[in-house]
């Protein structure tokens, strides 16, 4: 109240009331009065029919380097459902669940792979993209910090995530997922002639990305991985714990290991393929895979068969876009060559 | 403070009226019989009794007290009120059923924050809105509860508040407050209990009216003999009538009737009257006014509604989508889920692939809800707040001399400004200024009043020289103002006519005059004409002193003369004229007559045939300029025939059956042969720009119709200056019919008049009938010719009920102009009711008084004259501003800009849901219709709130097709707006096709991409997260490029928002997906590290690329082409703003000066009735009259007279037709245009007022044929003045 009598604020005070009453003038700004400067998007002939002459320029120049990159990749797929059809009928069967079935499948190379092979398999009809599948993980106990699945809060019943034969005990990788990890092993060999066939050195490193082989996966911290993982089952599909996964290379077991973190990241498509080694460019192989006869080896334990689906091994060489397919390609090349016809049928319109 | 103040107000009233039995007692002898009261509460109230001074026997009625309430709600019943009216909108309701469905949890397919955050945020936003609306409404309503009245209470005046004031009491008023409530008059400070009153606001009628109190409680003058007034007034129940009353006061055991002439009613003006005392018969609610005032309805755009619609058929869309993806997850489980579940064991409470499909039918429902995402309604509001403020600012808008903004007072009907149709405008106050002024005269046929500018060309307004200087005379009255000198000249010459001619002015009247202080005049006039007329006599020299019953006092160029009034022939409405004998100081009587040309005219000696032309063509210009004119003459009457007439006379009035008849006759008689004097011109002063702002508002195709309580020839006279009217009209059709029949016929002759006309061809005033009725398109379309519609209130009354309303509306639409005079603001409401309903077009009303409440209420939108004294119109009004030509602006710019900035927001705003949304649908098919979303959940979250409401936001507030002048100037791009082209159900369509387009690119493209690629370190590229950032990315990126492209106007702002937006959605992107986040919430952030992997992928950007190029190209290409072969009209405007920038601006000027036309001016607000009030010296103070005995002589007879002309007037013959004396003009040959030449004829007629210009230049889009609709450029002189 005593601020009422100190002269500066009461002269303040008077100038702001003497404001209030010539304020209902509105202001005169840009803003208020709608007067904003601005540009007026005006779509003219010549700015139109440039952009679209220019875009499909790119467009068709884009189209054409895909589809010339494309072409120059080697890739050879072959489908071994059907091939090791024994090795499938048995694993239809989940009580041969301990028998192993191996299956041999020779192929010839005419061509020499230039550069960095990648191996990759390839399942079809497998939905790694479920909403419940996708869910049935839990990230925090893959980084290590809630092993047993105590924070996962689950709004339903996920399966795989207790051990109903072991009085629910936690499974550790828990989850779908992780349970359904792809589990045959495929090995390349090399016939470099009819006596001697080499395993062609394959590297299962990097293959991974390097935020979830150091971030998103993490082992939980003891002195050695067995230890750590005590208090946890298997996963109900697999035959060895996850500290079992490497028993060579300790960066390679528990969840850091390659093939898991691979499986671990869903595809988005029911069809996909996924890495599973890459060519170790020695001896032989520095050039890359040369032609001749290989035959890939395959210790056949993922069932694919019961949901009518199918695997394959891949083969693939890569360009400077990765592996790039025809289809980016062939898309660009057709919107770049619909632009021109386009823009003619503009100008005669005009 | 303020909620709660009125809310104790009314819990108050509640207490005050609780029930109680009523005891035996009050049945005592000498009450009113029929004691069997009935409860008067919730409208079963049969009779009203109130007792003066006795609150507690009023109390047992429970009577409405006098407080009103238009607030919605009080502080505890907002919640549950508030919310349950935010439920009843079908979004609310959806997304409330939504959010229980998401907390099923084998339904849930997001998080439940998706839903919740949104809703209430929303709810909460509406909320506080209507909280601050009711506020204001509170406020406002306090404001009114709280003036002060003096109540007698206790035998004393006391102040109290209006709302405190009961049925019973009695309360004091003074000169020029409002009347509190419906109160009958019981005494006054003038003699005979008289009273004036203004009832503009509640009729909007200016004339002064006269109450009189009935003679037993006119005595009770003093307090004390008041207070002991115990009188009990037995009456109708609450009604609307305005215009009538009945009841009975019964006292000291004798019974009165009451009428309506005892009344005062609220709203009311007291004037001329120092005080006067009033028994409260009805309070708040229940008065007159506030029972005209209809309810306070919630009103919605037809957008509103559209949209509502449209949310609907999405549900049905969004159901048929979930039915279709749950038949495809039963057949999926059925075939490939069954096999699959060794991996994937089905869920404990599945059992059956049926099932399952069941349940992903409402998972889906979840997932796609977000093609109507809430934020939808919550941006409309934004969008609609942001154009009321620009309404706010707009100093165009500004009055600066009643310093009043124009104010949107809602902030929801906005674009709805761009579609209207119809416009009902008030008459007085919102047309006129309600200012008369003495504008020309002609006398013995020379014509005075045009103002020359110095060069001596007819100056036009606004550019005149000095006024003419009075100061020759003490007695003139310093605000009138004259711009002719040679009148005072010819008076101070001394011309004898011109003196008459004033001397005329100054007997011929029934105004009374007061003299404060020597010299200070003061004129009170029954009509404002009357005084108009008066003051100008007083200016020139003949100034109206004082009068007697029979005399008249004149100081006629400073010397005083007193006449001797020997009758006045009193005015009403089938005479049109007035007339007072006068004997002169020196003995010779003469009569002085003014009137209607069409009547006077007929009855001049035929000596004067010469000056009767000459005056005639006078009248005639003056008509032409909307002037009001009189005819004035004089006769010379010798004393025996006045002796013998006079007896006549006397017989006449005494005589018992047909008297009116007979005094007619002998009026007639004298009135005849009378010398031409000349003719006086009025202006009804307009408001300013109003005639250009009815030529802008009529050539954007908007039809205006007049309603007002005023008479019909004022309302016709301003029709003509207000250029709604025309010399164009080919004919008026007057109904004034008194029976249904009457009424049926003159509409069925006016129907037949117009399709009678040759004219086949429809012009541009057929009614635009949206839903075809064959009836009503088969007359519209058939009339060609301009026609204008006059309609009395009593007619109106006819043709409103429901057999004839569609006719009356057939007929009225059919015409270019509709007057509706006389009609009582509950007709207001019903004529604008009635275009609302059968029209289905959006209807404004615009008014300012009190009388105007319910139509401004009814009406789609409301706008209300501010700045005047009733504030009741503005309350009640949308948008309030204070002169009528800002209606041009609100419309033609703000209007049309909301409408176009919202159709804009709404297309953009469909086509990016559906864009986002439809990805899901197709991805269903690749994910065994499992209801997996394809993108991240933060970012189904986050798309509407944050990374694309923005850009749309700053598009739907700041858009422009073209500037502002342009739509000033080319009023036709409204017509948009009235044909609802920018937003249907057609255009709706057409968005959601381009968002399912862009969905099935953005969807499909980088499914076809990632099925074979790999990255290009080898690992996969088709892992689900990489896809979901892919496309949402290339999804973001599409629908910015096309906000972009739909955004006409890049503000800063714009631009700010568009790159902002997609800086932040890569932002956002990436700390979602950064590794500290991931960290802290591992379950929570999962895409870790997704952002930095894809984005590094060229063929993720190449992917990007093309999709967008493929989405957006097909759309510019189709908007090219559509601007390049069927461009619209803002499109040709905006090309010729370019194409004008290069070259000289070529501007055609309208045909200046106007035709002389053959009609009538006459009109004068004048009731009848003042001329007995004046003989009989009844309103004349005694000492003024200095003749004591005077006032006891002629009893009350007057007022028993007046009270039966009053009831006579409507059963009177009806008024002759506008042509009156004047036969209608046959049709001009010219107008007779044959039918097959109509159009070519008008196009021509327009080309040669320079309405058509050829061509401008052929647009890159090469020819068409759009030019021709480029309408004049119309001067707006509202648009940049600001009002003076």
């Amino acid at each position: 109240m005593s601020q009422k009598y100190n002269p500066i604020t009461w002269r303040t005070k008077m100038k702001k009331t003497s404001q209030i009453c010539q304020s209902k003038l509105p202001d005169n700004t840009a803003l208020k009065q709608q007067q904003l400067p601005a540009y007026r998007l005006q779509l003219s002939a010549t700015g139109v029919l440039s952009g679209f002459f220019a875009t499909g320029a790119f467009c068709l120049g884009v189209g054409i380097i895909l589809i010339l990159s494309a072409k120059s990749i080697k890739e050879i797929e072959i489908k071994y459902t059907k091939i090791c059809a024994n090795c499938a009928e048995l694993r239809e069967d989940a009580i041969n669940f301990d028998k192993e079935c191996t299956c041999s499948i020779p192929f010839y190379l005419s061509e020499t792979m230039q550069g960095n092979v990648y191996l990759y398999y390839k399942l079809y009809g497998f939905y790694q993209n479920l909403y419940r599948y996708i869910l049935s993980r839990s990230n925090s106990q893959l980084v290590g910090t809630d092993l047993k699945v105590r924070l996962y809060l689950i709004w339903y019943n996920t399966p795989f995530f207790k051990d109903q034969s072991h009085n629910g005990t936690p499974i550790a990788p828990c989850g779908a997922i992780a349970n359904s990890i792809f589990n045959d092993t495929i090995i390349l060999s090399y016939n470099l002639n009819s006596s001697i066939h080499m395993e062609v050195p394959m590297l299962r490193s990097g293959i991974t990305w390097w935020t979830d082989k150091y971030v998103k996966f993490r082992n939980p911290s003891a002195i050695n991985l067995s230890s750590a993982f005590t208090g946890t089952a298997k996963p109900p599909y697999w035959s060895k714990p996850v500290y079992e996964l490497d028993l060579e290379d300790t960066e390679n077991n528990g969840f850091l290991n390659d093939d898991f973190i691979v499986w671990m990241r869903t595809a988005a498509f029911p069809t996909f393929k996924k890495l599973y080694r890459r060519l170790n460019r020695v001896q032989y192989f520095i050039e890359g895979l040369p032609a001749g006869n290989y035959s890939f080896n395959i210790t056949y334990n993922f069932p694919v068969t019961r949901f009518k689906g199918e695997k394959s091994v891949v083969l693939s060489t890569l360009t400077w876009s990765g592996g790039s397919s025809l289809f980016l390609g062939l898309a660009y090349t057709v919107t770049g060559s619909s632009l021109p016809g386009r823009n003619y049928r503009l100008s005669n319109n005009c | 403070m303020g909620l709660l103040g009125p809310c104790w107000v009314k819990w108050r009233c509640v207490q005050k009226s609780a029930p109680q039995e009523m005891p035996e007692k009050w049945a005592r002898a000498g009450a009113p019989p029929s004691w069997s009261r009935k409860k008067p509460s919730w409208g079963t109230e049969e009779e009203r009794r109130a007792r003066a001074n006795d609150r507690e026997y009023n109390e047992k009625f429970q009577y409405a007290s006098n407080c009103i309430k238009t607030s919605k709600y009080n502080i505890l019943t907002f919640l549950p009120v508030n919310l349950f009216e935010q439920f009843q909108e079908v979004a609310n309701t959806y997304f409330l059923f939504l959010l229980i469905l998401q907390l099923i949890p084998q339904v849930s397919s997001l998080s439940w924050f998706t839903t919740i955050v949104p809703l209430v945020l929303v709810l909460a936003i509406t909320a506080v809105k209507d909280a601050t609306d009711d506020y204001f409404r509170h406020k406002s309503d306090n404001q009114v509860n709280n003036r002060q009245s003096q109540v007698l209470i206790d035998g004393s005046l006391q102040q109290e508040q209006w709302m405190n004031v009961r049925v019973g009491d009695i309360i004091k008023l003074e000169n020029n407050q409002f009347v509190a409530a419906d109160l009958l008059l019981l005494s006054s400070s003038e003699p005979h209990g008289l009273c004036y009153i203004e009832t503009a606001e509640l009729d909007g009628e200016t004339n002064m009216k006269v109450r009189q109190a009935i003679p037993v409680t006119s005595e009770l003058g003093d307090i004390s003999r008041l207070a002991k007034f115990d009188g009990e007034v037995v009456c109708e129940p609450p009604n609307n009538k305005l215009d009538k009353f009945s009841g009975a006061l019964y006292w000291k055991e004798s019974k009165f009737p009451l009428s309506n002439q005892n009344m005062l009613l609220r709203g009311c003006v007291l004037r001329n009257t120092e005080w006067c005392f009033g028994l409260v018969v009805f309070a708040g609610p229940d008065t007159k006014l506030m029972q005209n005032s209809g309810r306070t309805k919630f009103k919605r755009t037809s957008i509103d509604r559209l949209m509502n619609t449209l949310v609907l058929w999405i549900f049905g869309f969004l159901v048929c989508m979930g039915v279709i993806l749950a038949i495809g997850n039963a057949i999926w489980e059925h075939e490939v889920g069954t096999r699959f579940q060794v991996y994937l064991p089905w869920d404990e409470a599945v059992d059956s692939a049926f099932f399952s499909g069941f349940l992903s039918f409402w998972s889906y429902i979840i997932i796609l809800n977000t093609v109507v995402p809430i934020s939808l309604y919550v941006s409309v509001e934004v969008i609609r707040l942001g154009h009321s403020y620009f309404i706010n600012w707009d100093r165009k808008m500004f009055c600066m001399k009643k310093q009043t903004p124009a104010e949107a007072r809602t902030t929801t009907l906005n674009e709805e400004l761009g579609q209207v149709e119809y416009v009902f405008s008030d008459k007085t106050g919102t047309l006129t200024q309600n200012v008369m002024v003495f504008h020309k005269c002609s006398v013995r046929g020379r014509s005075y009043g045009d103002v020359f500018d110095v060069l001596g060309h007819k100056a036009e307004l606004g550019e005149r020289p000095q006024p003419v200087d009075f100061s020759f005379n003490p007695l003139a009255d310093k605000k009138f103002l004259f711009w002719d000198p040679t009148l005072l000249e010819a008076v101070k010459v001394g011309d004898p006519h011109t003196h008459e001619f004033f001397r005329l002015l100054s007997l011929c009247h029934t105004v009374m005059s007061e003299e404060k202080n020597e010299g200070e005049l003061y004129y009170k006039a029954q009509s404002p004409d009357e005084g108009a007329l008066v003051t100008a006599a007083r200016n020139f020299g003949f100034v109206f002193r004082s009068r007697t019953p029979k005399t008249i006092t004149v100081h006629e160029m400073g010397t005083a003369v007193t006449y001797q009034l020997l009758a006045i022939l009193d005015f009403n409405n089938i005479r049109k004229r007035m007339s007072v004998i006068v004997r002169n100081p020196e003995g010779r009587i003469r009569l002085y007559c003014k009137g209607a040309d069409t009547i006077l005219l007929d009855r001049l000696h035929p000596s004067t045939q010469e000056l009767l032309n000459t005056t005639t063509d006078h009248l005639n210009e003056y008509a032409g300029e909307g002037l009001r004119t009189l005819v004035l003459a004089y006769k010379d009457l010798d004393e025996e025939y006045y002796e013998e007439w006079a007896q006549r006379r006397l017989q006449a009035s005494l005589a018992q059956d047909s008297r009116e008849d007979r005094l007619a006759s002998v009026y007639e008689e004298v009135e005849s042969d009378m010398m031409l004097l000349g003719a006086t011109a009025i202006e009804d002063r307009l408001q300013q720009g109003v005639p250009e702002t009815i030529a802008l508002l009529t050539l954007a195709n908007i039809k205006i119709w007049v309603l007002t309580g005023d008479k019909q020839e004022t309302a016709v006279n301003i029709g003509y200056s207000c250029k709604m009217l025309t010399d164009d009209v080919t004919e008026v059709f007057v109904v004034t019919g008194h029976t249904v029949l009457e009424v049926r016929e003159e509409l069925r002759k006016a129907r037949e008049k117009m399709m009678d006309s040759p004219h086949t061809v429809g012009n541009g005033f057929t009614c635009q009938e949206k839903r075809p009725s064959s009836k009503l398109t088969s007359v519209l379309e058939a009339v060609a010719g301009e026609y204008a519609l006059v309609i009395n209130g009593h007619s109106l009354a006819h043709a409103l009920e429901a057999d004839m309303e569609l006719e009356f509306l057939e007929t009225a639409c059919a015409c270019k102009a509709v007057i509706c005079c006389r009609v009582t603001p509950l007709q207001k409401a019903q004529v604008v009711e009635l275009v609302k309903k059968h029209k289905k077009a959006v209807t404004l009303a615009i008014g300012d008084g009190a009388n105007d409440v319910s139509m401004i209420k009814t009406a789609h939108i409301g706008v209300g004259i501010s700045g005047q004294e009733g504030i009741q119109a503005v309350l009640a009004s949308d948008y309030s501003f204070s002169q009528f030509k800002f209606l041009q602006r609100l419309l033609l710019v703000h209007g049309r800009w909301s409408y176009l900035r919202m159709c804009k927001f709404l297309c953009y705003f469909f086509y990016k849901n559906f864009a986002f949304t439809m990805v899901h649908f197709w991805f269903g098919f690749f994910c065994g219709f499992s209801a997996q979303t394809v993108y991240d959940q933060y970012f189904i979250t986050l798309y509407n709130i944050v990374y694309t409401s923005l850009p749309v936001l700053a598009m739907g507030v700041f858009d422009q097709d073209v500037p502002e002048q342009r739509s000033m100037e080319y009023p036709k791009l409204y017509e948009p707006g009235q044909l609802n082209l920018l937003f249907n159900k057609r255009e709706f369509f057409i968005c959601i096709a381009q968002g399912i387009y862009a969905s099935v690119l953005v969807f499909f493209l980088p499914y076809g991409v990632f099925a074979e690629a790999a990255r290009d370190d080898g690992a996969q590229l088709a892992d689900y997260q990489s896809f979901a950032v892919t496309v949402a990315t290339s999804l973001v990126i599409v629908v910015s490029v096309q906000i972009g492209l739909d955004t006409g106007y890049w503000t800063a702002i714009n631009h700010f928002f568009i790159w902002g937006s997609l800086a932040v959605y890569f932002a956002i992107l990436f700390a979602m997906h950064s590794d500290g986040l991931f960290r802290m919430f591992p379950n929570q952030f999962r895409f870790v590290g997704n952002a930095q992997s894809s984005l590094a992928q060229p063929t993720v950007w190449l992917t990007i690329a093309l999709t967008t190029v493929v989405c957006i190209l097909p759309v510019v290409a189709f908007r090219f082409l559509k601007l390049s072969l069927k461009p619209d009209l803002s499109d040709t405007v905006r090309y010729s703003q370019l194409v004008r920038k290069k070259r000289a601006q070529h501007r055609c000027t309208r045909r200046p000066g106007r035709t002389s036309s053959r009609r009538s001016g006459y009109a004068f607000a004048h009731q009848e009735g003042f001329g007995e009030l004046i003989m009989s010296g009844k309103n004349m103070r005694l000492s003024s009259l200095g003749l004591a005995g005077f006032a006891t002589r002629s009893g009350s007879g007057w007022i028993e007279s007046l009270r039966r002309k009053r009831s006579d007037s409507p059963g009177s013959p009806p008024d002759k037709p506008l042509k009156g004396g004047r036969p209608p003009p046959p049709p001009h040959p010219s107008l007779r245009i044959p039918a097959q030449t109509g159009l070519r004829r008008r196009t021509k007629n327009r080309r040669a007022r320079g309405w058509v210009r050829p061509c401008p230049a052929r647009g890159p889009w090469g020819g068409s044929n759009l030019c021709i609709f480029l309408l004049p450029p119309t001067p707006t002189p509202g648009a940049e003045s600001p009002c003076s």
